[in-house]
């Protein structure tokens, strides 16, 4: 089996840029997951988090997070926004590992993304922090 | 429910609110976000893991501290709104889950008027799944 990128990236290393556009029926199935009677109306518009969550779900993916025996902990999330997001609007992220280190046997990873618009002006920025336990993650 | 600055005073608790994290709820998250992890949703693959049951998403509980945010700051917590977490426990599916909020401080920046707020979501025993600051504008 290949290594999965998490035992190999060096800090630096990029990923990306992914397309995390949120088509229409994605944003309704978040606000069924999430919403309730206290919810905001968010119109036309999204929760930046949902933007954020689907850039970490590639993101896991391309780390090679989902590969058998890994286990993964999301152990820290940080987020800043500056403006929302509509509905099917163009976003794209571009990540950078930020640390990578193995303590006892786990990985302990920090992911630092960059959103931006399409015209290249970013919107919002997360920094994620797993840390993933597994044979094959040392 | 307001985001102006002159309402707003350290103590401020925010309107909290609470959720039954179900598995359908969970399910309905993972075509959402597009993580289809198999610990969120698979409870034999789920039963092989430390947590030996299946778990909801940890952005699925930051995401209902969010919708906290943005219901108590709904002109500002988009535009410039900052969280960081961290994920203290995992909710498994079909537990209750309680957000939480207070202003701990109140700061003039050049951006203008800031509340820093402690943020986070409590299981029903009491365990924060999330905790930790966000910071909006108030003007």
């Amino acid at each position: 089996m290949t290594a999965p990128l998490i035992s190999t990236a060096v800090i630096g290393h990029e990923f990306g840029p992914y397309d995390v556009t949120i088509p229409a029926d994605r944003a309704i199935a978040y606000a069924e997951a999430v919403g309730g009677s206290e919810s905001p109306a968010y119109g036309d518009t999204l929760a930046p988090i949902m933007v954020v969550a689907a850039a970490l779900t590639v993101l896991i993916e391309d780390l090679g997070l989902y590969s058998g025996g890994l286990q993964t902990i999301h152990a820290g999330q940080e987020v800043s926004w500056a403006r929302q997001v509509r509905i099917g609007e163009r976003v794209e992220a571009v990540g950078r590992l930020a640390s990578n280190s193995v303590r006892r046997g786990n990985h302990f990873a920090t992911v630092v993304v960059s959103y931006t618009d399409s015209n290249g002006v970013e919107i919002g920025t997360s920094s994620t922090t797993i840390i993933v336990s597994g044979e094959a993650s040392s | 429910m307001s985001s102006g600055s002159t309402q707003r005073a350290v103590g401020d608790v925010l309107a909290g609110f609470e959720r039954h994290v179900t598995q359908d709820r969970v399910n309905v998250y993972a075509e959402a976000s597009g993580d289809h992890n198999p610990i969120h949703l698979d409870e034999a693959y789920a039963a092989t893991t430390q947590f030996e049951t299946r778990i909801a998403h940890g952005m699925l509980s930051l995401a209902l501290v969010t919708e906290m945010l943005a219901s108590e700051f709904p002109e500002s917590w988009h535009k410039g709104g900052k969280l960081k977490v961290r994920f203290s426990a995992p909710v498994f599916t079909g537990e209750i889950v309680a957000t939480y909020g207070e202003i701990i401080s109140i700061s003039e920046t050049d951006e203008g008027t800031v509340a820093t707020c402690s943020i986070g979501c409590k299981k029903s025993d009491g365990t924060d799944a999330v905790s930790g600051r966000a910071t909006v504008l108030l003007e």
